[in-house]
């Protein structure tokens, strides 16, 4: 589903992504993890187009990202992503989020987006909340209706920058068995997480990315088990206590 | 207490003074209100520039803010006023001098050049605080680049800036009373003329005084329903 | 080029020197009055807080022009004679910008979060104590480049006072323009003075921000 071939980044002289090669599967969860600034975010960026690279490439179901000819637009509307921050347009409801790209992207008639939307909305908890504002929501509910306004496009792979940072502890919950929920639905998935739990329970490979580079990668046990890379480890005491 | 001196209110109303504040209050208006079309499409424009990807356009606009922002507005009128034929060469400089109302044309522009370096710099400012992934969000879904800014970011920054430009426009009112300084027969002046005739000059600037707390009361009253009418619910406005 | 410039250089350069004069008086006056205007704004008694609100909300929305006006015509009733246009635009600028200088002032005590002032009692310092080494220290860092910037607006405003005959930079230049005609270098000379000056101001707001914002 996602190929990247010796994917290289700069920001001036700064490299940001090292000779990033990596194979995602149909179907695969795919986990990401590493300290900040280790280029994790970059990389789901120049996924879907966002940012651009300078050397490699990159293929999302057969079609070259860096490719003057691909049309990104259309690229995007198969690659669902969610942000750290929710980033809810903030003068719409949450219905209206959700609503606004298959209208305007897809040109559907809006009572069929709406329709579509508060299934959505209802698979995601919170059908209740359909025309709440987002600044009239909790964290873990803004990030749902962020799932949701995703899906509605039917994306063939969704990313996750960092899903859960930014929510309180009791909120992470609800978010992540959401994303638990997808996963196990067959959804192909890249999520860049410090979530170990979610990690474990499934991931079908991890990844760890430190100063620009894959430095390890294994299936869940092995990652944890018996990390060969010193910087795995050191990463790994620290966030799983 | 001083000088004895005799309060003549009068002076406010009676002819033909009143038709002097009533026409200088026709003239403050049109000021003000010709001259914020002005900034506020040069201002959106400028603003727009400066945060474009074009390093020689955002150069354009960063020096026009800085030279607009950095002199004041009363230098400013009297170099378009005074020089500003000039720079037309001898032979134009004759005919536009001998333009009836220069002055109020030259005061018009000014005040909205000047106006719209302010308009920018708010402009610059609403779209600098909404985040870069929130433009990543908006393309993520599939939008395409005038979708997104047409949808998500414009309206968006709309709301951030309109308390900015509110207190912008309240105060175009208030400088355009500078464009008395080239003759322009605005509220301020007409204050001032009524005290070359009569010597109740405190009468009649405290009158004037009061006519810009009336306009300003009315602006802001306007203002007030239109951010009402696009609030975004939840968030705390000013 | 530059011969109606030059050539009055001395009468152009004293009408700068009032010009400064003015400005300095304005803020020595202005920013003291300021900061009582500031406290009044967040006084908690009544008495205090209505009338300086009024007084502020009154002035603000009067054209600077007209307060010069103002106090032009309402002095001599006051003392009794007639006052010069320097001491009589000194008031009306202390006035006028003692308005500007107490809502920066309020804005910047509103900055500082209660969770920081709590931050200081909760570690034992005393009220002055929490006042002295946390308020005022933080409130002050996030004005300053405010209270620089309304500076700079009070130098370029003093032009003003060209209306009640007070002959500064701008008049000056008037007065050189109605002999000689050279408008363009006359004023773009008085253009490039304010220009400059304003600029490095504005420059050292700025740095005073950036290293606010780096020190977190």
């Amino acid at each position: 589903m996602i190929q990247i071939k010796d994917m290289s980044k700069w920001y001036g002289d700064f490299q940001v992504l090292k000779d990033i090669t990596e194979e995602i599967k149909q179907g695969q969860t795919v986990v990401v993890c590493g300290p900040s600034g280790s280029g994790k975010s970059t990389l789901l960026r120049c996924i879907n187009g966002l940012e651009p690279f300078q050397k490699g490439e990159i293929f999302v179901d057969g079609v070259s990202v860096s490719d003057p000819a691909t049309n990104l637009y259309k690229l995007r509307t198969e690659i669902g992503m969610v942000f750290q921050r929710f980033e809810l347009y903030p003068h719409m409801t949450a219905i209206q989020n959700i609503t606004l790209a298959p209208m305007k992207a897809r040109s559907k008639p809006r009572k069929e987006a709406e329709a579509k939307a508060m299934e959505l909305l209802q698979r995601v908890g919170i059908p209740d909340k359909a025309h709440e504002y987002p600044a009239n929501l909790s964290g873990g509910q803004q990030q749902r209706v962020a799932i949701a306004r995703s899906l509605v496009m039917e994306p063939k792979i969704m990313m996750f920058d960092e899903p859960t940072s930014a929510l309180d502890p009791e909120m992470i919950k609800e978010v992540l068995d959401v994303m638990i929920g997808l996963s196990k639905g067959g959804m192909t998935m890249i999520v860049v997480t410090h979530e170990m739990g979610f990690a474990r329970e499934v991931s079908d490979e991890i990844i760890f990315m430190d100063e620009g580079m894959i430095i390890e990668r294994g299936t869940d046990i092995s990652f944890f088990q018996k990390p060969k890379n010193p910087r795995t480890k050191e990463f790994l005491d620290k966030i799983l206590i | 207490m001083g000088l004895a001196y005799e309060f003549d209110w009068g002076v406010l109303w009676r002819n033909p003074y009143g038709m002097y504040l009533l026409q200088g209050i026709w003239v403050t208006i049109k000021l003000g209100l010709i001259g914020w079309a002005i900034a506020l499409s040069l201002g959106v424009l400028i603003g727009t520039v400066r945060i474009s990807p074009w390093r020689w356009l955002r150069l354009i606009g960063t020096a026009y803010v800085e030279i607009f922002r950095n002199i004041p507005f009363m230098v400013q009128l009297f170099f378009w006023y005074y020089a500003g034929p000039m720079l037309f060469g001898e032979a134009l400089q004759y005919r536009i001098n001998s333009i009836i109302g220069l002055n109020y044309y030259v005061a018009i522009i000014a005040l909205g050049m000047y106006t719209a370096s302010r308009v920018a710099e708010h402009t610059r400012a609403g779209f600098s605080a909404i985040s870069r992934d929130h433009y990543y969000a908006a393309l993520s879904t599939g939008l395409t680049h005038p979708q997104m800014y047409r949808h998500v970011i414009i309206p968006y920054a709309l709301r951030i800036i309109i308390p900015p430009l509110t207190t912008e426009f309240l105060t175009i009112f208030k400088n355009s009373s500078i464009a008395m300084t080239i003759g322009v027969l605005e509220t301020t002046f007409m204050s001032y003329k009524i005290d070359s005739e009569t010597f109740h000059g405190l009468e009649s600037t405290t009158g004037a005084c009061l006519i810009y707390l009336a306009l300003g009361l009315v602006v802001v009253r306007l203002m007030g329903i239109l951010e009402s009418r696009l609030k975004i619910p939840g968030m705390i406005g000013r | 080029m530059f011969d109606a410039v030059s050539s009055n250089l001395p009468f152009l350069m004293g009408g700068f020197w009032v010009t400064v004069k003015l400005a300095f008086f304005a803020l020595a006056g202005g920013i003291p009055l300021g900061i009582l205007v500031g406290l009044g704004r967040i006084s908690r008694n009544k008495w205090v807080y209505y009338p300086v609100t009024f007084y502020v909300n009154v002035i603000r929305n009067i054209p600077l022009l007209l307060v010069i006006f103002w106090f032009y015509f309402v002095m001599p009733i006051i003392i009794g004679s007639p006052l010069d246009p320097f001491p009589s635009a000194v008031i009306s600028f202390i006035i006028f910008e003692a308005t500007y200088f107490g809502e920066i002032l309020r804005a910047g005590y509103q900055s500082v979060s209660k969770g920081q002032i709590e931050a200081g009692y909760s570690t034992g310092l005393t009220y002055v104590q929490t006042t002295r080494y946390i308020l005022i220290p933080i409130a002050l860092r996030r004005m300053l480049p405010s209270m620089i910037t309304q500076s700079i607006v009070t130098y370029q405003d003093t032009c003003l006072a060209f209306v009640i005959g007070l002959p500064e930079f701008v008049r000056r230049a008037r007065i050189v323009d109605t002999l000689e005609v050279r408008s363009i270098q006359l004023f773009g000379f008085v253009a490039i003075v304010f220009f400059i000056t304003c600029y490095i101001g504005s420059v050292i707001s700025r740095r005073f921000e950036v290293r606010e914002q780096e020190g977190g």
